[in-house]
């Protein structure tokens, strides 16, 4: 009779309206702790169904219960997820910022890389790209090496000490990157791709567009059957580089000692685009350096065959192309280094 | 070289828009500085009010002594009124007029109005007021003209004026003629022979002249005019030079510099009559000797010096500067005019010496054709004896040995390769015929203007390229072998830019030379050219401290700057040791700097040893030295407040840096963690015993860091705690409590001994 009995309790219980009755009541806990009340209740050791399933003798009893307590377990999941999720909602409502006030975030002092490492960054990568070595080289040089080898005449004016910064009679600070060419061609054979960055110096008066030192960017290429179509397109990359892809660029005929011909890349105003204004002299164009092809004296007197190799060379300044990317009109900013201009780049 | 375009006309039949014309000459000649639009401005009937106007009666404004009332006729029914400043006129006078409603070159449009009570309608122009000249001491007298005849018929009201960049190695570009070479070229228009042509000479007297150095003077034309009236130039003459930025002086003076301006050949005229001997003698200047050039100056001479002299002294430099004694005049009656040539380099260190440059000097240095001098001399006498009325009297050329033509193959085929594109050869040739080379076979013959800047093929080659280089295509170089990177120090030095301005550290720029330099042999330059720009520095320091002192004083905040440049570290007489350094001067003391340097330190991989340092503008006890440099707080007198500097070895920091960082196995055996605090005496430093700990532990040391430094009870006086955070782990397996037992004692053992450490219990 006991197992009837046993059974019979499980079978006096009414399964369906005890599931229904957890159901509802977990459905309905409005809080974590609520919930929890109602899972002892209807799950916990104590509770009805446990006591029931302790008891079960048939197993279509015991099924039946189990799938009740499965149904009740898992409303109590859902129920829990429910109130985490709405709790997580108040939470991060609560949280809310407006976003659009301009309040300042937390402070981090940040630094500033100066104007014209800016534009020597973009120049090395540009060259970088086209497979050129990045080099520096010595600021003092000697005449030799500023001049001679670089087949300047002997009244050139760049030679007199009004124009240049003589240490002596043989010692000069550099007037141009261009010694550099010679150092490279002199230290390795040709194919030479190579661009040299730093300063250099003229003796010009100093005024809120000159300064008597300044950084400039000279690349040269020596290989086989280079033209000056190749100058030509590898300037345009370089000054398109620099000034973005919808500038035109143009050359001029000049005159540099050390090539033959010389020309000068002129790049289309980007305040005016042609049409002339302040910043372009009212030309519509911006003169942008010097180039040439490497003039075969340059070649003989570094022992490179002037009749088997090619060369061209062109040489730009750093400052100036910086002032043309971000609109600084004059030369003063750069040296002057005032914290309230350089913390603007 | 300032180019009057009418002045052009004369030359090239022009009818392209200045602008075209401008574009074409900036690609292929030379750079235009500027177009000046000089004169009246022409627009809408503005000419037709500058009109030929004759006094029909002149006299004293009735309310104005120092003013003239004017009745002209201007060629309408009744004469104008017109009030004038100027009294070197009269009535019967033809005059230039400008009537109301007329805007004056400048600007300034007239109106009728009231003069002191009189009706002014319109003016009575000076040369000045229309750009013709620099006269204003009267008003404009003209020699011909009808009443109401527009006066842009009988004078150039309106003139374009092309300013070019010459290069220097185009002295045949500093002329008219030059220019219109090339234009005739790039246009294939057709140039007119060259100006000039000799009179009838009215004598043959003998003109002496004795070139001591043809080396210094190929050549020496001389020629002799006597009856010599000076005065004014006429307009035309006047106006040339004034729109070429010359100013008119007399007419043989103004004849010399027109010769110069249409063909490049200065030329200089001598009172023949103050020359000693009736005599010139070209020759290098005596020891002692000196001379007042035309501006004043007595010039020290020096025996390099080529002078122009008489029998006795010297009169000129040659093509510098002309000399006071010889100088044409009001009261000159007979002229010497002297067209020759000097060789470039010795003019030029001349020029140099005595600092004094001349629209002269400045075409002798690039080298003038010496066979230019005698076309110049043409035009000198014709221009002479047609405006001055003197009779030409004598001639000579003195001339060595003139260079030849020089004569260079050519292949078109050449060219159209090196340009990268292909140009008929027919066309090669037209080009370098324009520029009057001449061709035969495979050569051409240089013409003798070019002489000393086209002698090899690669010169010819710019010749035809220079007027294609539009039409040369953008390509790339076709390529074997590339090999471009950035190296370790560049790619360390972007690293090092990056982290400290990540750190808070703007970057900043100064100058190389400073006003003084801490090392007594730094490189001084003999002539700055500012006091400020002086010495080749050999540290970053001081000039970052200066600005952020600048910085400071501008009320900035949050100071905090870097530079990294070079030094110029003197080797005697040899080049410079050039270091590339990295310095920075921030706010906030020893802590903060050492705080930038130590995260420069890990982030390159770049351990280093501390040790005290000293430095003259760094505090005496909070001073660092590390194997790449210096750090420390700046001393209290250098700068105000509390602030930390730095200047470190860029090469010997990357040197240090790990590259590329070796993997250790951090993670497999758990390192062991430990504090161990050290009583040792004051003058131990955390450096030196953190030196021996590791060195005592041994590898399975990974880490030790300094956390704490005490004074004070219940420690001696005489002593100090340092206290360390230690890590001990081995890649190879668990270290067990035993293990970093025996390391903690091997470090307790060694500073025991070494520093008399005692290990706080």
């Amino acid at each position: 009779m006991s197992r009837r009995e046993s059974v019979g309790t499980v079978a006096a219980m009414d399964v369906a309206a005890l599931e229904s009755e957890a159901l509802s009541a977990i459905a309905s806990a409005p809080t974590l702790g609520a919930l929890d009340d109602a899972r002892v209740r209807y799950l916990g050791r104590k509770s009805e169904l446990k006591q029931a399933l302790r008891g079960v003798r048939d197993r279509e009893s015991g099924l039946a219960l189990n799938t009740a307590r499965e149904r009740i377990e898992s409303a109590v999941a859902e129920r829990e997820h429910e109130l985490r999720s709405a709790a997580l909602q108040d939470a991060l409502s609560a949280e809310a910022l407006d976003v659009t006030v301009s309040l300042p975030g937390d402070e981090v002092h940040l630094g500033t890389l100066h104007p014209t490492t800016l534009t020597r960054r973009v120049v090395e990568d540009a060259f970088l790209g086209l497979g050129y070595e990045v080099i520096e080289d010595r600021e003092v040089e000697t005449t030799y090496y500023n001049f001679d080898q670089l087949a300047f005449p002997p009244a050139h004016p760049t030679r007199s000490p009004r124009d240049t910064f003589f240490l002596d009679e043989e010692r000069v600070l550099r007037t141009e990157t261009s010694p550099s060419q010679i150092h490279v061609m002199e230290a390795k054979p040709p194919p030479i791709y190579m661009v040299s960055l730093g300063r250099v110096y003229r003796r010009d008066e100093i005024t809120p567009t000159r300064f008597p030192i300044f950084h400039q960017f000279e690349g040269l290429a020596v290989d086989r059957h280079l033209t000056l179509a190749d100058l030509k397109g590898t300037l345009l990359h370089v000054m398109r580089a620099l000034y973005g892809e919808e500038r035109q660029v143009r050359f001029r005929t000049h005159f540099f000692p050390f090539t033959e011909p010389s020309i000068e890349p002129d790049v289309s105003c980007p305040i005016c685009e042609l049409a002339g204004c302040r910043t372009c002299k009212f030309t519509g164009w911006i003169e942008m350096g010097g180039a040439g092809m490497v003039d075969p004296q340059v070649f003989e007197n570094v022992g490179i065959d002037p009749t088997e190799w090619s060369g061209f060379a062109f040489g730009c300044g750093i400052e100036r192309a910086a002032q043309l990317r971000h609109g600084i009109p004059e030369i003063r900013p750069f040296w002057e280094n005032d914290l309230r201009v350089l913390r603007q780049f | 070289m300032k180019v009057p375009l009418s002045w052009l006309r004369d030359y090239v039949p022009l009818d392209m828009p200045v602008e075209q014309l401008a574009d074409r000459l900036a690609v292929s000649t030379a750079v235009v500085a500027a177009i000046d639009r000089r004169g009246v401005p022409d627009v809408d009937g503005n000419l037709d009010l500058f009109r030929v106007g004759r006094v029909v009666e002149a006299g004293k404004h009735p309310n104005a002594d120092r003013l003239q009332l004017c009745h002209v006729d201007v060629g309408e029914s009744e004469p104008y009124q017109i009030v004038c400043g100027a009294w070197n006129f009269g009535t019967g006078a033809t005059v230039a007029v400008a009537l109301p409603g007329a805007t004056l070159p400048g600007g300034l449009t007239l109106e009728r109005r009231k003069l002191r009570g009189e009706i002014s309608e319109g003016m009575i122009l000076s040369e000045r007021e229309l750009e013709l000249g620099p006269d204003h001491t009267g008003i404009l007298v003209l020699d011909r003209g009808e009443p109401g005849t527009p006066l842009s018929d009988l004078l150039p009201l309106q003139e374009i004026v092309l300013d070019l960049e010459i290069t220097g190695n185009r002295p045949d570009l500093l002329s008219v003629y030059g220019v219109a070479r090339e234009v005739a070229v790039g246009f294939r228009l057709e140039l007119s022979p060259p100006p000039g042509r000799d009179p009838e000479p009215a004598g043959s007297e003998r003109v002496d002249v004795a070139v001591e150095d043809l080396d210094g003077c190929p050549r020496y034309v001389g020629r002799l005019f006597r009856d010599v009236r000076i005065g004014p130039s006429p307009l035309w003459l006047r106006a040339r030079l004034t729109a070429a930025g010359m100013r008119p002086i007399s007419n043989v003076v103004d004849v010399t510099n027109y010769v110069m301006l249409d063909l490049g050949n200065p030329l200089h005229a001598f009172d023949f009559d103050a020359l000693g001997g009736e005599r010139i003698v070209v020759r290098r200047a005596r020891p002692g000797e000196e001379l007042r050039t035309l501006d004043g100056a007595v010039r020290q001479l020096d025996s390099c010096d080529l002078m122009i002299a008489d029998a006795e002294r010297s009169v000129a430099l040659a093509g510098i500067m002309g000399g006071e004694e010889t100088e044409v005049t009001e009261s000159t009656t007979n002229v010497l005019l002297e067209a020759a040539n000097f060789e470039p380099s010795g003019l030029w260190r001349t020029s140099e010496r005595l600092r004094l440059r001349t629209e002269g000097s400045n075409r002798w240095e690039k080298g003038v054709d010496p066979y230019l001098a005698e076309t110049a001399a043409v035009l000198g006498t014709e221009l002479i004896v047609d405006l001055t009325g003197a009779r030409w009297v004598g001639h000579t050329d003195v001339k060595g040995d003139l260079p030849r033509r020089p004569v260079v193959s050519y292949r078109p085929e050449y060219a159209s390769t090196s340009m990268g594109l292909e140009v008929d050869p027919v066309e090669q040739y037209d080009i370098l015929a324009r520029l009057g080379l001449e061709r035969e076979d495979g050569m051409q013959t240089v013409p003798t203007w070019r002489a000393r800047d086209l002698t090899r093929e690669v010169d010819l080659v710019e010749e035809v390229a220079r007027f294609k280089l539009e039409d040369v295509p953008f390509t790339l170089p076709v390529r074997r072998e590339m090999t471009g990177r950035l190296s370790h120090e560049q790619r360390l030095r972007r690293r090092i830019e990056d982290t400290l301005a990540a750190l808070g550290l703007s970057e900043v720029c100064t100058p190389s030379l400073a006003r003084e330099d801490a090392d007594p042999e730094a490189l001084r330059l003999p002539e700055p050219i500012s006091v400020e720009l002086a010495v080749l520095r050999t540290s970053l320091l001081p000039n970052l401290i200066e600005t952020a002192r600048r910085n400071l004083e501008v009320g900035n905040e949050r100071i905090a700057l870097f530079e990294i440049a070079r030094v110029y570290l003197p080797r005697g007489a040899d080049l410079p040791d050039e270091r590339v350094r990295v310095a920075g001067v921030t706010e906030g003391g020893f802590a903060r700097v050492k705080a930038v340097v130590e995260a420069l330190q890990r982030t390159l991989k770049a351990p280093a040893r501390y040790e005290r340092g000293a430095h003259a503008l760094l505090h005496p006890g909070k001073t660092a030295v590390i194997e790449a440099g210096i750090l420390g707080e700046l001393h209290p007198t250098v700068l105000e407040g509390q602030w930390g500097g730095f200047e470190l070895d860029l090469v010997a920091l990357a040197d240090a840096a790990e590259e590329p960082v070796q993997y250790a196995d951090v993670i497999t055996y758990p390192a062991v963690r430990q504090d161990l605090a050290f009583v040792v005496p004051l003058d131990v430093s955390a450096g030196a015993l953190a030196e021996v700990a590791r060195e005592a532990a041994g590898p399975e040391l990974r880490e030790l860091q300094t956390f704490d430094v005490y004074r004070g009870a219940p420690i001696r006086a005489d002593r100090k705690s340092i206290a360390f955070r230690v890590e001990f782990q081995s890649p190879e397996r668990t270290l067990s409590d035993e293990d970093a037992a025996r390391l903690r004692q091997r470090i307790v053992d060694a500073l025991a001994e070494r520093f008399d450490a005692e290990l706080r219990g």
